[in-house]
């Protein structure tokens, strides 16, 4: 086990370095980007004397990398990833309150509560998309990838093709029209519990599935003309042994990688869908974030999503290597 | 007997149809193998062998029908026989071993256990661990090293004897009546070969198994056949007996089948002697190379593979100097240094006296024309989107400046030289055979007039035929530009048609330089004489597999022992062989023997 615990050392030093790295682009990025919080928190009539003050108080006014390792130093230290610039510990927003010297100001909301209230409802949603995309993906690339270049195979890649120019946006609206307006199965927007989450993960799904079904479809249709396996039935084994112990396994690595890929690729498209849907999740978090500057938070969300990436890698690498012991660890 | 007949071949005809016609691969094939007979099916490459072998165990390609005829197996008819009745035969009662035992196996899982799935796959009432252990049994009957070790490692860790080895137990371990080993010994080093033959021998001694051995080298077959088939074009143009066969062919094609069969000790060759004046153009000093790896087994540690440990010789204006050694004895490496496409970590490389290592980029970029290397895969040097004409004209294009259309008749000029069709100019190399796109190879290197060229294994891809006259091409070239070459090689007749002097590598080092005639004929170093008694040929061999040929495999290039790097293998080795690296001696004879045993041991 020496291999695998090296491996994991290394990849996780490797993903710290990542990990600071993306957060201090992104805290740059944030500081000489448009957009004054200060100005956002003081209001439109607030003078600039006030504003000026405000942004002082902030520490906005120190130079970047100063501001960078402070915050990042509470961050390790602590782990605490500082309060909202606008969010009341209440709840709702409170931007554009007129007053510089604002009351609730000690009271915002901590960044890391605020994340924690959504990050359950994103993962439930990914996990579902996931799901869902992986039971309707695998059948069909395994019976496209065991006739390749027969019917199946052409059928597969017509449905992909046909699900893959679907826009996101376009297939929400058509599945609110008819699934929750029309038939009144599903809840189409907002969140009060788990059939909330069905429709957008098959919106999710949707936009998944193609990639997976031709990624399996093509890795098990060229495992299926390697030599090892077509010789298996020459060699006495059964066929379910060839197909099941050695072609999909061969398949499996390609697969893996490429749901890593997807993974990653799900909490960017969850920014769109939970937008469309009014589902409370981390994409819609992030997405009022920016619309108010407020730093801390999108800072906390970046350095999370980074993490996350980071770990989906390492993970697909790690059962990649299980799966098959030539990869180099 | 006709009850001990096991497999029955009659009429059999196989077609392919390509496009809607319908081409004929095998017509009219009859044979019949006894049990515990070996039966020998030789034939040149594409005569149709593989394609028989396959349709005797229904494996035909999806292009490929049988047309006609029968196969029968223990009286079951295999050309009309269901999925079901085949799953009764392949794998159970006949094994099946090709050529390319590196993809018989899933790289991912270990062999050991493969091999233990298809055995209780044939052999369902064998237990799991007893599988194994029968596995561990075979690869010890079979000469692994360290079997149970062994079983445990993946198919990519295995060298291609011992995978060739793994694959035979596979086919025969559940418990096989016939064999097929179709080409076994053709990807293999020759002292590898040799020991894969030797296996057979035994198997045909020891087992009661029938083998139907198909190859295209007569010498292979000579060894073990009792009788034999020769293939042409889909046909049996003779049938016989190896001795037979050999000594009194009746058709033609057998005639020049057998005329092909390189001659080693038989022939007189007359090599220009070199002149004693002659000035050294490539001098090499000592040279290593190690490549570092990272350790898998520990957290930061790298291994250290040492490619080439000291090498030493210089090539003379005008000489033939030929580097022989198997797979795995830093020929290539030492072709990378030459080439300075990889740099050595130790010791000098000059070219007309001048220190490569010194020389600056633009220097080096200069001498480039004037060494020039052919490599040995005709299909991947060649790029094939470009035209013959363009291609060629490449190095004019980064050396010369000239003018189009000087450079269009250096190009023809070149081209005709070689043999090729000035017509193909501005053609595209598709669908030109190996022998022609290695003439294209040889123009591209020869535009530039360079003053020695470095083959690595140029000759290697191509057929007898297409051999000589590239070696009656390699000679003219020679006496007419006074062109010095270098062979690397691992074919010991092709050196000895062309060198003046030879070099045998092991292991990173030359174990043996000497002039072709010592290296034939008095031979120093006892891997000289393995590497020799496993040549395939016909000839009476001085040196009789028997006495001389080596078991096992170079030690891994990682773990070097100390000593003479032969001495794991060598027949002869003393207690001084494991403990000191041998000098190097220089014999009076002229050249030098690097062995402990040279002085004592000499054979004239």
């Amino acid at each position: 086990m020496v291999r695998v615990t090296s491996f994991l050392l290394r990849r996780l030093a490797q993903s710290v370095v990542i990990v600071l790295l993306a957060s201090l682009i992104v805290f740059c990025l944030l500081r000489t980007g448009p957009g004054n919080p200060a100005r956002m928190i003081a209001g439109g009539m607030a003078t600039e004397e006030t504003v000026e003050k405000i942004a002082t108080e902030m520490g906005l006014r120190s130079p970047m990398l100063v501001q960078y390792f402070i915050y990042l130093k509470k961050v390790v230290l602590h782990g605490d990833f500082g309060t909202s610039f606008v969010r009341p510990k209440s709840g709702a927003s409170a931007v554009a309150g007129g007053r510089a010297d604002d009351p609730t100001r000690a009271e915002r909301a901590r960044v890391i509560d605020l994340i924690l209230d959504r990050l359950p409802l994103t993962l439930q949603l990914a996990m579902m998309a996931m799901a869902i995309a992986l039971s309707v993906s695998i059948p069909i690339g395994l019976f496209a990838g065991l006739h390749a270049g027969r019917w199946p195979d052409a059928a597969a890649l017509m449905l992909s093709s046909v699900l893959v120019s679907m826009p996101n946006f376009w297939l929400a609206g058509i599945l609110v029209l008819v699934v929750s307006i029309q038939l009144h199965w599903l809840p189409a927007v907002g969140y009060r519990d788990v059939t909330y989450s069905i429709l957008p993960a098959i919106v999710l799904a949707i936009e998944i599935i193609p990639v997976l079904v031709r990624s399996l479809a093509l890795s098990l249709g060229a495992m299926m003309s390697q030599n090892f396996v077509r010789i298996g039935l020459i060699r006495g084994l059964h066929p379910s042994q060839v197909i099941y112990h050695h072609a999909m396994k061969g398949a499996s690595v390609p697969l893996l990688n490429m749901l890593g890929v997807q993974l990653s690729a799900l909490l960017g498209g969850v920014l769109v869908v939970e937008y469309i849907f009014d589902y409370p999740g981390l994409g819609a978090l992030t997405i009022e974030a920016v619309l108010q500057r407020d730093f801390p938070l999108i800072q906390a969300i970046a350095m999370l999503t980074s993490a996350i990436f980071v770990v989906i890698n390492i993970l697909v690498d790690l059962l990649a290597g299980l799966i098959d012991p030539r990869l180099e660890y | 007997m006709p009850s001990d007949i096991l497999l029955g071949v009659d009429n059999l005809g196989v077609a392919a149809s390509i496009g809607g016609r319908s081409k004929v691969v095998l017509d009219n094939i009859s044979f019949a193998v006894s049990r515990r007979e070996t039966f020998g099916i030789i034939g040149r490459s594409g005569s149709g062998k593989s394609v028989l072998a396959k349709a005797l165990i229904g494996w035909l390609d999806p292009a490929l029908s049988v047309t006609g005829g029968a196969v029968s197996f223990d009286g079951v008819d295999m050309v009309g026989a269901d999925a079901a009745q085949l799953r009764a035969i392949r794998g159970r009662r006949i094994g099946y071993v090709g050529a390319d035992p590196t993809t018989v196996f899933d790289p991912t899982i270990p062999i050991g256990r493969q091999i233990a799935e298809k055995l209780r796959a044939v052999r369902p009432e064998v237990g799991h661990k007893e599988a194994l252990d029968r596995v561990v049994e075979l690869f010890e009957t079979v000469r692994i090293p360290d079997a149970r070790l062994r079983a445990g490692e993946l198919p990519s860790k295995f060298s291609g004897g011992m995978i060739q080895r793994a694959a035979i137990v596979d086919a025969m371990i559940g418990g096989t009546e016939l064999l097929i080993a179709d080409n076994v010994t053709q990807p293999l080093d020759v002292t590898v070969a040799a020991q894969i033959i030797r296996l057979f021998q035994m198997l045909r001694n020891e087992v009661n198994t029938a083998i139907l051995f198909i190859s295209s080298s007569l010498p292979m077959v000579k060894n073990i056949a009792d009788r034999l088939v020769v293939l042409e074009e889909g046909r049996v143009v003779e049938r016989s007996t190896p001795e037979r066969l050999a000594a009194h062919p009746e058709t033609a094609y057998s005639q020049a089948l057998i005329a092909q069969i390189p001659r080693i000790w038989s022939r007189e060759m007359a090599h220009p002697a070199v002149k004693a004046d002659a000035a050294t153009v490539l001098s090499v000093q000592d040279v290593k190379r190690n490549y570092r790896v990272r350790n898998q087994r520990s957290l930061f540690g790298s291994v250290s593979i040492q490619a080439v440990r000291g090498v030493s010789f210089d090539v003379k204006s005008g000489e033939s100097l030929g580097i022989v050694g198997e797979s795995g004895c830093g020929k290539s490496t030492l072709l990378r240094l030459l080439t300075w496409l990889d740099m050595p970590d130790a010791g000098r490389i000059s070219f007309d006296g001048v220190d490569l290592g010194k020389m600056s980029r633009n220097d080096r970029f200069h001498l480039r024309a004037r060494l020039q290397l052919v490599l040995q895969d005709p299909y991947g040097s060649i790029p094939a989107h470009w035209t013959v004409g363009r291609i060629i004209s490449e190095p004019l294009r980064l050396h010369r400046s000239m003018l189009a259309s000087e450079r269009r008749t250096r190009v023809t000029d070149t081209m005709v030289e070689v043999g090729l069709d000035p017509g193909l100019y501005s053609k595209l190399p598709v669908g030109l055979s190996a022998g022609q796109r290695q003439r294209i190879n040889l123009a591209r290197a020869l535009v530039l007039e360079p003053a020695i060229l470095l083959l690595d294994e140029t000759l290697s891809a191509l057929d007898q035929t297409e051999q000589t006259r590239l070696i009656a091409l390699f000679e003219r070239l020679q006496s007419a530009r006074g062109i010095t070459y270098l062979f690397i090689s691992h074919d010991l007749a092709m050196v000895r048609r062309v060198c003046s002097r030879v070099a045998v590598m092991y292991l990173g080092k030359i174990v043996e330089l000497v002039s072709n005639e010592m290296l034939f004929f008095a031979p120093q170093h006892p891997y000289t004489k393995a590497l020799l008694s496993a040549a395939p040929t016909l000839e009476e061999s001085p040196y009789a597999r028997d006495d001389y040929l080596v078991e096992g495999e170079p030690p891994s290039p990682l773990l070097i022992p100390a000593g003479c790097s032969f001495a794991n293998r060598c027949p002869q080795a003393l207690p001084v062989c494991r403990q000191q690296e041998p000098p190097v001696h220089h014999l009076p004879q002229g050249g030098i023997v690097a062995c402990h045993l040279a002085g004592e041991d000499r054979v004239t």
